[in-house]
């Protein structure tokens, strides 16, 4: 069939219209018709606030995240600063510090001998010395003394050919 | 959509001359849809109600929108028939079915097309009706019945051709 053909066949077909409704149908259908109430869907709803709660509620909406993000923006800018990277505690030692008179000294607090023996039998010697070091560094200008001592055990293997 | 249904502005007083103007074509598409009068009523009457509360600006609801909620609960409808067959078989003798006008002269063909519709293939069938007697675009026939617009196309041409060779009677 051609174009042609199925718009007239259409048209032919359209001659017969869909039968009317039945009475009792009709009847049924004009008792359904919906209230007037139900009817009207897109009415102006009342506003549940005052204009100036509206204004608002729409305000706030906007600007808690705003803000948020305000904050977090500057958070961000400030941990870039360089004053930001310094080490915590680094504040408590003032940066200028100029130390006019450095001591070190070290000093032995104790030294004992400790007797072993190896896995073939064989008899060996420890030395041990238990040192202090200690380091003072003083800024006279300022007051300011900082101590620094740090134990440290020293151990040499002796052998008993040596003595 | 151009199918003419929603161009207009309905008050309540308009209910009545839309129902008599579109109902018809409605009951048409829900008598293929459903398997008895009665059950095409209702599913007409529910569809109808139910679009005429979800219209929006007092503008009667699209003929689309019609024909996809009779469609959606005739399925339903379907789904639940047998629980009703014997109350179905009962009224479905009682009432016969005609799907087409039939004037003194007009008789004998509208019943060579219904018989003519009805051994078309259902896919066939509902594009035919929609395009034919609820006056859809392909558009609108392709949201109806969930498929695409050409597919709705083809099968209006495939439709067309079959019920041609089944009423050559009527229509040399």
């Amino acid at each position: 069939m051609t174009d042609h053909e199925l718009e007239e066949f259409e048209r032919q077909l359209r001659q017969t219209k869909p039968a009317r409704l039945p009475e009792t149908f009709t009847a049924r259908l004009l008792a359904a018709e919906p209230e007037p109430s139900a009817q009207v869907v897109s009415e102006p709803v009342a506003p549940a606030f005052p204009d100036y709660l509206r204004t608002l509620r729409l305000s706030l909406r906007w600007l808690i995240p705003a803000t948020a993000m305000a904050v977090a923006v500057m958070m961000a800018w400030h941990g870039s600063l360089p004053s930001a990277r310094r080490l915590p505690g680094a504040g408590a030692t003032p940066a200028t510090m100029k130390a006019d008179d450095v001591k070190i000294d070290q000093r032995m607090v104790s030294s004992f001998d400790a007797v072993a023996r190896l896995p073939g039998g064989e008899p060996v010697r420890f030395r041990c010395e238990s040192w202090v070091d200690q380091i003072t560094l003083s800024d006279k200008s300022r007051g300011l003394v900082v101590e620094n001592s740090r134990p440290r055990l020293e151990v040499v293997p002796v052998g008993f050919e040596t003595y | 959509m151009n199918s003419g249904y929603h161009n207009e502005t309905c008050v309540r007083s308009d209910w009545e001359p839309w129902l008599v103007q579109h109902a018809p074509r409605l009951l048409l598409f829900a008598r293929q849809q459903t398997r008895c009068e009665a059950d095409a009523q209702d599913v007409v009457q529910e569809a109808v109600v139910e679009c005429w509360h979800r219209r929006m600006d007092n503008v009667p609801p699209a003929a689309g929108l019609l024909f996809a909620t009779i469609r959606r609960r005739a399925i339903d409808l379907g789904r639940s028939t047998d629980r009703r067959a014997g109350r179905e078989s009962v009224v479905a003798g009682a009432i016969p079915e005609v799907w087409f006008d039939e004037g003194v002269e007009e008789r004998e063909r509208s019943q060579l097309i219904q018989t003519a519709m009805n051994q078309l293939p259902e896919n066939y069938r509902e594009v035919v009706t929609l395009k034919v007697w609820g006056e859809l675009t392909f558009i609108e026939i392709a949201e109806v019945l969930a498929i695409p617009a050409n597919t709705a196309a083809s099968r209006y041409r495939y439709g067309l051709v079959e019920l041609r060779k089944l009423t050559t009677g009527i229509f040399p």
